[in-house]
């Protein structure tokens, strides 16, 4: 900023009051729910690192023992499942942390200014309420999505030794979320949400119920319609996509001999004819090679672990594209709202 | 070079009008007293002179010609919503340290000397501070800005008889020391009586009175005389308003000659600015406002043979 001169403004023009200030003000009023960011991920990633570094040691052990398969290794790898199952709690616990940023750091943003009135002191000021809320809103945008950001790079380690012993699929719902962009760009869009409904809504409350409605729909209703469609699923004709690279898969049926769909029932009334062996298996594929067999062929629908990065980009990307339009739809509101 | 400028002015909620066609046009270096009953529309006109509302008709210029509400009128433009409305959880220097982060210009000296002077710990939470010391700490941080206009809008309203006196006190010493253009709304006169010396009436949306209180003051007189003359002497005057007690009749009338005669079995006695006010706002069609006296002379004879 020292050799490099400003750009010269018309006479009597003043300059504008600079970010840095607004940084200030931004950082001293809203510390307290940055701090309360801060703690639960701090708190969180410490655990992650605790706990993580107890399956990478609990993974090796699976890795060590030899002969794999023999009787000694299931004990060894006993540890590593359980593991697994705890990994599942924080998974849960992790996909919660975007809504409540939204709700107690994006809802209370505007709202409070606007329920207690204290927007009248803020948007009479000589800076200006346009450039109040783009800092307002940059800044702390800024800074949880790059919280969001790093924990999802420690996630990744974390979940790690899970996805190579192929306990998940990359592409299952609740663990694409919180890898890559994905959970940056998810506590970013509830950053938006909380922010917008604050400036729509002008009550803290109601703004933070209404946050989490929304982006828990948005949450819900993408795995549940809507990622499945970014590419057209594959279509597989026989046993079950190797499990070597576990897919997502959502859509399974037979055709019977005559072509048509074949209900459950009929399925069910088939395979109650076959042999105990077939219907007790100890290989899952002898029923479908049973059914095959009788002319039912099994369908499949899925998404392959390997479009995860393309998955990733396309979300991200649309996630992103939504977060700014909310943004800039924030500081337009902010910019006309009448008093 | 005028503080604010209005033509047309008016906002519309729903269906009622807050403010309808207002056109004013106040001199810098006033006090300017914005009276009138709750709802007048003393508020909304405020609101638009510092941008948080926008007009739904007409226009609003500050400062000579800037857009009310841009950047560069609100570097000049202090503001002070009703009930000083400051982050209540915040320590009184931290209020100031936002304050100045939130503007370019900005006096710290001036502002920690005010503070002590009213003994107002610096650290101490906002909102742990009484009403009054709230109100002085929205003054102080308005007057820290350097302002060449203060917008307050019913600074008065929440306040204590002694806390009320003393914000008037700091204030008149601010305008005293500064250069300094105020405007402040109360729906209470005998509060501004000392001060102002321009002054607006505000009634039902409409500006009923707007100018210099002395020239008011001046071209406004009371005339007693019997009731049975009443009549005749409200088609030679202009009656703003007329009461009648008993045998005598009071007519507070508007002379646009200057010390006219009292008509023969009247007598003429000056108003006071409560009295004025008070004659305009029982009178919602009375009106004194600069311009073209024609119409408003008019206007006021018609109220006057209606009294």
């Amino acid at each position: 900023m020292t050799a490099v001169a400003a750009p010269a403004r018309p006479a009597g023009r003043p300059r504008p009051v600079p970010w840095s200030k607004l940084g200030w003000v931004t950082w001293r009023q809203h510390r307290a729910a940055l701090a309360g960011v801060a703690v639960l991920l701090g708190g969180l990633a410490v655990y992650l690192l605790i706990t993580g570094l107890k399956i990478h040691g609990d993974y090796q052990a699976v890795v060590s023992c030899h002969p794999a398969g023999s009787a000694a290794c299931e004990v060894a790898g006993r540890p590593f499942a359980g593991d697994h199952q705890t990994a599942g709690y924080v998974v849960f616990i992790l996909m919660l942390i975007p809504a409540l940023v939204g709700v107690f750091v994006g809802a209370p943003l505007l709202a409070r200014e606007l329920e207690t009135g204290t927007f009248r002191f803020a948007w009479t000021q000589g800076c200006g309420r346009l450039r109040w809320a783009a800092a307002k809103l940059t800044l702390l945008a800024i800074a949880v999505t790059a919280a969001a950001g790093a924990f999802s790079l420690l996630f990744s380690w974390y979940y790690q030794p899970f996805f190579t012993e192929k306990f998940d699929g990359v592409l299952a719902p609740q663990l694409f979320v919180l890898r890559g962009v994905q959970y940056p760009a998810w506590t970013l869009l509830a950053f938006a949400i909380g922010a917008i409904a604050g400036v729509l809504i002008r009550r803290t409350v109601p703004a933070m119920a209404a946050s989490l409605a929304v982006w828990a729909g948005l949450a819900l209703g993408t795995p549940l319609f809507l990622r499945k469609h970014y590419q057209p699923p594959l279509v597989l004709k026989g046993n079950g996509p190797s499990y070597n690279n576990p897919p997502w898969v959502f859509g399974q049926w037979y055709i019977g001999p005559h072509g048509a769909v074949a209900s459950q029932q009929t399925i069910r009334n088939v395979v109650a004819h076959a042999p105990a062996s077939v219907r007790n298996p100890v290989n899952p594929n002898a029923a479908t090679a049973y059914l095959s067999a009788h002319h039912y062929t099994q369908w499949w629908t899925y998404q392959p672990e390997s479009r995860f990065w393309h998955f990733q980009l396309i979300e991200g990307g649309w996630l992103l594209a939504l977060s700014l339009i909310l943004l800039a739809a924030t500081v337009w509101l902010v910019r006309r709202r009448a008093a | 070079m005028n503080v604010i400028e209005t033509s047309g002015l008016g906002k519309r909620y729903g269906r009622t009008w807050a403010l309808e066609d207002a056109a004013l046009a106040i001199p810098a270096g006033y006090v300017v007293a914005l009276v009138g009953p709750n709802g007048a529309g003393k508020t909304t006109l405020l609101h638009m002179s510092v941008g948080l509302t926008r007009p739904t008709a007409g226009q609003v210029t500050v400062l000579g010609s800037e857009p009310a509400g841009s950047p560069a009128a609100l570097d000049q433009i202090a503001f002070v919503a009703q009930d000083a409305p400051l982050y209540k959880n915040l320590p009184v220097a931290d209020m100031l340290h936002l304050t100045r982060n939130l503007n370019r210009r900005w006096d710290q000296q001036r502002a920690e000397a005010r503070l002590k002077e009213l003994s107002i710990p610096l650290d101490r939470k906002v909102g742990k501070l009484s009403g009054g010391q709230q109100a002085q700490l929205a003054l102080t941080l308005a007057l820290a800005r350097r302002p060449a206009l203060l917008v307050l809008d019913e600074p008065l309203a929440s306040l204590d008889p002694l806390a009320r006196h003393d914000f008037m006190a700091s204030l008149m010493a601010a305008v005293a020391e500064d250069e300094l253009s105020v405007l402040l709304s109360s729906h209470v006169i005998a509060d501004l009586e000392r001060m102002a010396d321009y002054l607006i009436v505000l009634s039902h949306g409409q500006v009923q009175v707007a100018g210099e209180v002395d020239a008011l003051l001046a071209e406004h007189c009371m005339l007693t005389g019997p009731v049975a003359a009443a009549d005749d002497a409200a088609k030679r005057h202009a009656v703003v308003h007329a009461r009648r007690a008993g045998t005598q009749a009071h007519l507070l009338v508007r002379s646009q000659r200057a010390a006219e005669p009292a008509p023969p079995g009247w007598e003429v006695s000056p108003v006071g600015l409560e009295e004025l006010v008070l004659a305009y706002l029982r009178e919602p069609g009375a009106a004194a406002l600069p311009g073209p006296v024609g119409p408003v002379a008019r206007a006021t004879q018609d109220i006057g043979s209606r009294a």
